[in-house]
């Protein structure tokens, strides 16, 4: 009784233990690393990758998945930079239509929202695998990326567009707070609202959601349209960042995005998980990439590494499912 | 009346958000404020007013590679510069030398000044890249809108050496001439290698025996 006690209660801090022994080793073999110039290196980075993986537990939480992140997130910076740089002109009615920061951010969370939300909608009129939609809107947001940009990066966006990016408010960096903010608001979506509960309820069974009444679909597409919305959010602070849009951005991101949502405990298969581990999930992905570079691994290495943690994550997750 | 408050809201925010969002100007206004940059004529300006003055801060190539070999940190403190984060850095170096060989697309030779009497290159058919923007130090990314502009900049530089540094000198040098170089190279920092140097060319002469 008491052993199996005490391996459930492992299991449910086992990120917050990996990320503790993580940084045990790191300080030990670096001694750049517990610098505070470079913790708050490691947050201002991680930012990222919190609020597109927030997006993603939830989809994964329905036991969905979203691939399309990444391109979306360029996307979505990219229509950001672009319309705050040059506007848009209509020759024909000799017209100027020019966006100030709010209207840029405006357009881009809006052109996020509606990707996810036609990804959203396609897997659930066409019972499309997610896998297989989101890969699709995964080609066509890089596409489109491509298009707008016509392959170069969109720069200089002016200084108070890189204070979402790079600056400090009380001492912490923005993007720290902008993602604490959407961890704080996804927290309290999860755990204390109906929409929380019926993404847990369709992840664990959605047959049985489905009798007991719940719009399974409406809810579905909801949460694609919020895990776009955010991947835009995640391309305000990397367009910020880089005070340059680029049309190769946020390449491979979903896939730190999924190993975050899967070392913080979310399951795979839906229904169990939390926002909380996923923030541990991708601080620990992020302090695994900041380590490695502090260590002066080869970036070939680091590829190997950041897979094996992956695959040591979902190990330990299906042994814990099964547990239960 | 409930559902016609909540509307009511829901309009006034986004109208306030649309408001705040979006200007408008006239089409002609706007072009005639922003003429297309013009890469050709800033390059010619960079060579003339930026370049030139700045080639006598240009580091003494022997001297350079001593203090490479020895403190290369210093070195490429002391001397390099570059715009981008990366081990890639450039430097604008002068020096003398004795032609080794000349071939088609390189003029080889021993450089004479200094402890050390490497064998380097001058680059004589391809000229590519940003080092002579980049290893002078002197511009500045931001002052360009887009990076588009920023690489035609150095697309002109590189054309300017093609058309004007080496034909005069590609026309006469031959095997044994001793020559005063000045131009730029490029050097990673984390994995320095310091032989068979390639230099791009900003002025080359041929010393009169």
């Amino acid at each position: 009784m008491n052993i199996a006690l005490d391996r459930s209660k492992l299991l449910r801090f086992q990120s917050l233990i990996a990320l503790f022994l993580l940084c045990l080793g790191l300080s030990i073999l670096s001694d750049k690393f517990l610098s505070v110039s470079n913790l708050w290196n490691v947050m201002r980075q991680v930012s990222v990758n919190i609020c597109i993986s927030t997006g993603m537990t939830l989809i994964v939480l329905t036991a969905g998945i979203d691939l399309s992140v990444g391109s979306v997130l360029a996307l979505c910076g990219a229509i950001m930079a672009g319309l705050l740089k040059n506007g848009i002109e209509l020759p024909d009615s000799n017209l100027y239509i020019g966006f100030t920061i709010l209207g840029a951010i405006l357009a881009g969370v809006i052109t996020g929202s509606a990707m996810g939300a036609f990804s959203g909608w396609t897997i659930t009129k066409f019972n499309v695998p997610p896998f297989v939609a989101t890969l699709a809107m995964l080609t066509v947001a890089r596409g489109l990326t491509m298009l707008w940009t016509q392959g170069f990066p969109i720069s200089g966006l002016g200084d108070t567009f890189l204070y979402f990016g790079t600056g400090w408010l009380l001492g912490i960096p923005v993007p720290v707070w902008i993602s604490a903010i959407i961890v704080a608001i996804a927290v309290f979506v999860t755990n204390k609202t109906r929409l929380g509960r019926y993404i847990y309820a369709i992840g664990g069974n959605e047959s049985a959601s489905r009798l007991s009444g719940i719009q399974v679909n409406k809810v579905k597409i909801i949460v694609y349209t919020i895990a776009g919305a955010l991947a835009a959010v995640g391309g305000i602070m990397v367009t910020s960042r880089l005070d340059s849009a680029q049309p190769n951005a946020g390449i491979s991101y979903e896939l730190d995005s999924i190993a975050a949502v899967v070392i913080g405990g979310t399951s795979l298969s839906g229904g169990r998980g939390s926002i909380l581990g996923t923030v541990q999930g991708a601080i620990i992905i992020g302090v695994l990439n900041n380590g490695l570079v502090l260590l002066n691994v080869s970036p070939f290495w680091q590829q190997v590494v950041k897979g094996l943690v992956i695959l040591i994550a979902v190990i330990i997750d299906k042994s814990g499912s099964k547990n239960e | 009346m409930k559902k016609m408050v909540r509307y009511g809201v829901f309009l006034l925010i986004v109208a306030f958000l649309a408001y705040n969002s979006v200007y408008f100007k006239k089409l002609d206004e706007v072009k005639a404020g922003t003429a297309s940059f013009n890469a050709a004529k800033y390059a010619k300006e960079f060579w003339a007013k930026k370049l030139t003055p700045s080639l006598s801060k240009s580091a003494e190539t022997g001297q350079l590679l001593s203090l490479l070999r020895t403190d290369k940190d210093k070195a490429f403190k002391d001397h390099a510069n570059a715009l981008g984060i990366g081990n890639i850095k450039y430097f604008l170096i002068k020096g003398t030398g004795k032609v080794t060989d000349v071939e088609e697309n390189q003029v080889l030779f021993r450089l004479e000044s200094g402890a050390e009497k490497p064998e380097m290159r001058i680059a004589t058919e391809y000229v590519f890249g940003n080092a002579v923007r980049d290893a002078s130090g002197t511009i500045d990314i931001n002052e360009f809108s887009n990076s588009m502009d920023f690489n035609n900049v150095s697309a002109e530089i590189n054309e300017i050496i093609r058309e004007n540094v080496i034909p005069p000198f590609k026309s006469k040098v031959k095997k044994g001439d001793v020559i005063e170089f000045t131009g730029a190279i490029e050097l990673n920092q984390e994995h320095l290698k310091l032989d068979n140097i390639e230099i791009i060319p900003i002025s080359l002469k041929i010393r009169d025996l």
